[in-house]
Formats: structure tokens, sequence, C-alpha cells
């Protein structure tokens, strides 16, 4: 959980007070409701979307409130090819989420391009926005997706920075 | 151009729906002028998901491009896989063996039925039914998981070779089958209880979007969307491929055309679907899978570990030159894809690559048609239009 | 011997009789592939050729399957059978009436490169042409609207000709993000 529970056992307190500082308490309850943007555009939306639905169901940890508004959400699943079309799109919808925000690069192509070495495709979205997390595979499976979404959950936890603000002070 | 401000100030008003928009599945773009709430003019964009894939099939190998066909109708990449091969088998000029045709029928119409299942999920969403994506995805996991123990992967199956299919169906696939078409009219029913007669479903798609049978064929419409209109046409009737003749169906037709229309001949074909499933697992002859041509198909595994024959034979049909190399000339094959008519028109120049391949998509098509069903009607519609549609981004611009 | 009777015997197909009767100008070359007719049609008259087909009741070829291109640069042999022509426009027809298939090749001259557009016989041919021109820089004269449609409209280039690379020219790393109306 991340949080510090003082006194408990010792009988002073029954465990009713609980220590802590801002930040874990913020990043605590960042970690559990993370709003992701699904910029689905190829192969890997149809697996982003079985994560959403019935049987692997992403809601269990948290993350269930899709929001196609940039401006509310705070993570970014990057899941498909990004043409040189799209890329400024992207782009856009990227600068548009509030800080802080985290993007997962879903799948081969968003990561590298994947067996789609060709004129017309971004080669890894991480060139023109920084990445937090990214999912091998063609497409990942749904485990491999909340898996990642986990992976940000730890990472929110362990108090470190998305990568988007690291560049800014870099 | 005029700026969208600038148009604003008249009477009328510029929206530009997507390419990130939650109904439009992906990049699709619309450019919707408005006048109140009705729509004027719809210019639709596309190639925001251009990947280049026919460049592509200029530099991969004939067997290597089915993985790029997986990747282009996402939701029913089989039938992709079956529509490439079937033209590159067409232009060698070699037929399968009747169980792996058989087999190929069977494989089709389950993805066709996840094809159908995604659309329904999803255009029942974008019109806010939210219980149906789910009852939707629960039936599709279940698809997936025969795709999956049948080709090793839920999505991006590759499964058909040039001459043959990857391998056999697995020891209980019958049975899996079976039981899936046993109790999907089930499923299916709820879903028919949930829309076909709910009040808010019929006045968001009846009479949506419509269009006729004549303008229908000029713009190119083809598979549902086609037969809404009531045009009974259906390649697997028409030009039976890969033992389609030897199982009986109907071809469901709809009268007006409109969304509504498009809604319950998808839904039947789910049914006739299931039916041609349960016909080839009845009559499914036993045999191997994979033409005799050691020009062609792979030796079996253990032959390429266990004898040096076997591993000569490996190494020729994967070496460039040595393997698959049609004649030289030129073919155009078409499929029923879930979509309408999925058609490879392939040039080859002797080599083991194409000289030339063009994707025939039915998602382009019905893209352009969309302004034809949208222009008149009202802002809320387009939603409902495009999603009766079905437009892949990834076939759309491939 | 036999063979050979039987194989002239077989009638010939009703389009090519009647464009040889109508239109036997225009005709280039006609083939049989694969069970699919294909014919050349000289480029002058593509336009009469295929309203022809398509109005001509018994012959009603009124669903255009798809109009593309083909750059025969790199293939010697197709190049010199139509006079060294680099591209051929390639329509695919399909009748419902016949329920056959017609290929209909125009052959097309790198110096005069233009066709006439087909979208006033066919609503569908629109975007159909577009691609043909974005990819191959076609030009279909009197179409309606020939722009770019895949590739965005700042792009250089012609991606399906032969001598364009697979991996670009360099675009996919140095586009211009402020550029881009989006």
């Amino acid at each position: 959980m991340g949080l510090d529970f003082v006194g408990q056992g010792a009988g002073q307190t029954d465990g009713n007070i609980i220590t802590t500082t801002i930040d874990k308490v913020v990043n605590w309850g960042r970690k559990n409701s993370l709003w992701p943007m699904p910029f689905g555009t190829a192969c890997c939306a149809i697996e982003m979307m079985a994560t959403l639905a019935s049987k692997f169901d992403l809601s269990r940890f948290g993350s269930e409130a899709i929001r196609f508004s940039p401006r509310q959400s705070d993570l970014l699943i990057v899941s498909g090819r990004i043409s040189i079309k799209m890329m400024p799109v992207l782009k856009r919808i990227y600068d548009q989420m509030p800080d802080p925000k985290w993007v997962i690069s879903m799948g081969a192509c968003a990561s590298c391009g994947g067996v789609f070495d060709t004129y017309t495709l971004i080669q890894g979205v991480d060139q023109f926005i920084p990445v937090d997390v990214y999912i091998p595979g063609c497409p990942p499976r749904p485990e491999d997706l909340i898996d990642a979404v986990l992976q940000v959950q730890q990472k929110i936890t362990s108090g470190a920075s998305p990568k988007g603000v690291e560049a800014v002070y870099e | 151009m005029q700026s969208g401000l600038e148009r604003a100030t008249g009477e009328k008003m510029v929206l530009n729906f997507g390419p990130q928009h939650p109904a439009t599945h992906g990049t699709l773009r619309i450019v919707l002028e408005l006048d109140g709430e009705s729509v004027l003019k719809a210019t639709p964009h596309a190639g925001y998901l251009h990947t280049g894939f026919e460049k592509l099939g200029e530099h991969l190998d004939y067997n290597q491009y089915i993985v790029v066909t997986d990747r282009m109708n996402y939701l029913s990449p089989l039938s992709n896989n079956f529509g490439y091969v079937l033209a590159v088998e067409q232009l060698l000029g070699i037929e399968v063996t009747k169980r792996c045709q058989y087999i190929r029928i069977l494989m089709a119409e389950l993805s066709r039925l996840a094809d159908h299942l995604l659309w329904l999920g999803t255009a029942a969403l974008d019109l806010g039914a939210f219980s149906v994506f789910l009852y939707s995805f629960r039936e599709r996991e279940k698809l997936y998981s025969i795709f999956e123990k049948t080709t090793g992967a839920r999505l991006t199956t590759s499964y058909t070779r040039v001459g043959g299919v990857l391998r056999d169906l697995y020891d209980g696939c019958e049975e899996d089958v079976r039981q899936f078409v046993t109790n999907f009219p089930k499923a299916l029913k709820e879903t028919h209880t949930l829309l076909t007669k709910n009040r808010i479903w019929m006045d968001r798609t009846k009479g949506v979007g419509p269009i006729s049978a004549d303008d229908a064929i000029s713009y190119g419409l083809t598979g549902p969307c086609l037969r809404a209109t009531g045009v009974a046409h259906d390649i697997r009737k028409a030009e039976p491929y890969s033992s389609y003749d030897e199982v009986t169906f109907d071809v469901p037709v709809g009268t007006n055309g409109d969304a509504y229309d498009r809604y319950l001949v998808r839904m039947e074909e789910m049914i006739q679907s299931c039916g041609i499933v349960t016909q080839v697992l009845d009559n499914i002859p036993d045999g191997p899978v994979n033409v005799e041509d050691n020009k062609i198909t792979m030796p079996d595994k253990s032959d390429a570990y266990g004898h040096i024959e076997g591993l000569i034979h490996h190494f020729k049909v994967v070496m460039d030159g040595h393997g698959v190399q049609p004649p030289k000339g030129d073919h155009y094959c078409a499929t029923e894809s879930p979509n309408g008519e999925l058609g490879f028109y392939i040039v080859s120049d002797g080599s083991g690559t194409a000289y030339r391949i063009r994707i025939r998509p039915p998602s382009f098509l019905h893209f352009q048609a969309l302004p034809h069903m949208l222009e008149g009607g009202m802002v809320s519609d387009t939603v409902a239009v495009l999603g009766s549609l079905n437009v892949i981004a990834g076939e759309l611009d491939r | 011997m036999s063979e050979e009777n039987q194989v002239e015997e077989q009638p010939k197909p009703l389009v090519l009789e009647k464009l040889e009767a109508n239109h036997a100008d225009a005709l280039l070359a006609q083939d049989e592939s694969r069970g699919t007719i294909v014919v050349v049609i000289h480029k002058e008259q593509a336009y009469a050729v295929l309203e022809y087909l398509k109005t001509d009741p018994e012959l009603a070829y009124t669903f255009l399957v798809d109009v593309t291109a083909v750059d025969n640069s790199q293939m010697e042999s197709e190049l010199m059978q139509f006079d060294y022509a680099r591209f051929m426009v390639v329509y695919q027809l399909y009748s419902y009436q016949g329920q056959c298939r017609l290929r209909v090749k125009v052959p097309v001259h790198e110096n005069d490169l233009s066709v006439a557009s087909v979208t006033e016989l066919w609503q569908g041919a629109n975007w159909l042409e577009r691609e043909t021109y974005d990819m191959f820089g076609i030009n279909f004269e009197g179409h309606p609207d020939l722009r770019r449609i895949l590739m965005p409209d700042d792009f250089e280039g012609y991606p399906l000709r032969k001598d364009y690379p697979l991996r670009g020219r360099g675009e996919r790393e140095s586009f211009n993000f402020d550029k881009q109306n989006v």
C-alpha cells in the first residue's frame, strides 16, 4: 500500500492513526484510479477492448474509467500502428493531457514499428513522446496490458516521476 | 480552404469528428458541415492508419506475406489469411485437399462470427447499449480460445499456408466448436431481446442512413451493407470457392438498406454461419491437410529434424528462389469476407516475391459512401451509421 | 488433333465478341487468364469502352470492383508488349447479371500520365482513382476532387512506384509537426 501503519500493536492508538506523507497519500490515490485514455488505432485496440470487457475486466485494477477526452485522463495507452499522418494527432493528444501523465506503448508497432518497416510508419512513438512502459507482443495478450498497468501503478507508488516530467527537467 | 472558424460565422458550423473519437474505432475522420443539428455535408478522410501493406507485398515472399494479412482486418484475421492464400493458389494453379478446404471454411465462418460479434458490441456501445458489448465479448472470448488452441494465437493467427494450413485441427476441436455453435444461438437471442424490439435502438437505427440498391452498387458496396439494400449477392454462392458449394445456407437480405437492416442482416448471417459450421463438422473428410508438392509445402517437423532429406526439403522451401514461385501473370481473387468482397490482385513476375499485390478492401468503398447516407440526416445519426458500416481502419488504409 | 478441335469449338465469350464488333479499334489485346477475361484498351477510348461495358444491357458490368495501377518499369516483358508504357491502370469489373468478372487494362505512358476518370459512371470510382493518384501519380481527367487520400497532403513522391524505396526517403523521421493541420 505504501502507507506506514504506526502504533499498530503497541496498543496506544488501536491502529486508528496513520502517519504518512502527503506525497504517499496522493500517489496511493492516483495509483488506484488511473484514468486511461485509449489511443487505439489497430489490432492492439481489439485486445485493449478485450482487456476492458467481461473476461479480463481491467476495472479490477481501478482503471475502468476510460476517458476519450485527454483532458480528463492521466494514462495514455498507445495501442496500434502510428503513421506519419497520425503522429501529430497523437502528439497533440499527449500535450493536452494534464500532468502528471504516464504513457504505455502497447505492442510492437507502437514501440518500434513492429513488422512494418515501411515509408509511412513511425518506428517507435518514443521518438516523439516519452514512454513509461513498453509492452512487447503483436498484439500483446490482455494479461500483458494488465501487467503494464500494474507496472505503472508500481512506478507511481515508488514515487518516481513519469518519463514526461523527467524529459522536461533534463 | 477556409478554416473552421471562418465558416462558422455564417449559418453553418463545421464539426471535426475524429480521428480520435470513441465512435470512430480507431482512426477515421469525418468533417461535418452542420446547420443546427442537420448534416449538410460530410467529408470522410482516410489514411490515418496507412501502413504500406501493398508496398510490403513487393518485398516479402508469398508465405511471409500471410503475417501481414492478419493485421489488415483485425476483427477476422482468418478470413484475410484465407482470401490471400486462395489468390496465390489460384495463381499457382493448385487445389488444396478436401480436408483443408473444409478446415478453412470452418475457420472463416468462425471468424465471421467473431467479426460480427465485435461489430455488434461496438455498434451497440456507440448508441449507449453497454451490456451488449459485454455479452459480445463473452462469446468472442470463447471463439478466441478455439482460435488459440488451433492456431497458437488469439488474434494474429497466420493460420493458412500456401497449399494448406499451419496444422490440422487439435484433438477435441470438434467438441469445442460443436458446444460453441449449440450455445451461441441462445446467447444471440439475449442480444435480440435487448436490441431488436428496443424502442431506443429502433428509433436510432430505423430509417437512418438509407441507401438504395442502385446507389449501393454504384458506390461499390458489398457484403452485409449491399445485402441490406435487397441485393441477394454473396460470393460464396455466386462464385463458390473452396467447397462452399457443398454446404447449404441462406443469404439474408434487407429491404431499406438502413442501419437497422444492416443490423438484422448481420444477426441472421451469424445464425447461418453456425449452420455452415455444423455442416462442415458433420462432413469433414479425413486425410492430409497440405498438398503433396515439395516445392510448396513444408515437410513435417519430425522429418525436418529427423532426416537429412527432410532438412534439405525444408531448407529449399524457405530459401529465396526455391519455394513458392507462381508462373508469370496476374490474377484477381475475391472472397466473401465478413465485411464484403475482399479481393487480392496479385501480379507475379515468376519470382518468389510478388511483383505487385493490390488489396481490394470492402471498408474503403463503404467509408466512401458515408456522405451519401449521412447528408440530410441528423448529427447524432453519424455514429449510428458509421457503426452500422463496420469500417475497419486497418483494412481501409492498409 | 481432337483436343485442338475442342479448343476451337469453344464459343468466344460474349463480351469479346461485342467489343470486337463495336470497339475493335480500341482493343489492343485480349486474353483469358485463370477464368477471367482480360482486355487491354487504348487509353483514348478507355472511357467509351468502360461506358459501353456498363450500359450495354447484355453485358451490364454495373459493378466497378476496383481501380488500381501497376508500375511495370521493372518488368521488361510487360513493358515491351505495349510500347514501353510504364503504368498499367487496371479496372476490375463484375456483372451481377451474368455473374462474371472482367479485367480491363489501360497502358499509360510516363510522359502523359493521364486517363479519363470514370467517376461519372460509378460513384465508387472517386476514392479508388484518388488512391491510384496518391500512390502512382496518375492523373484522372475530369475527376471532381483529385487529391491525396492516404498520404498527408504535403507528402512528396508516389510510394507504390518501383523507384520509391520501401523505407521511404526519410519522411517518417523528419516530418514537420506544425505543417500538419490537425
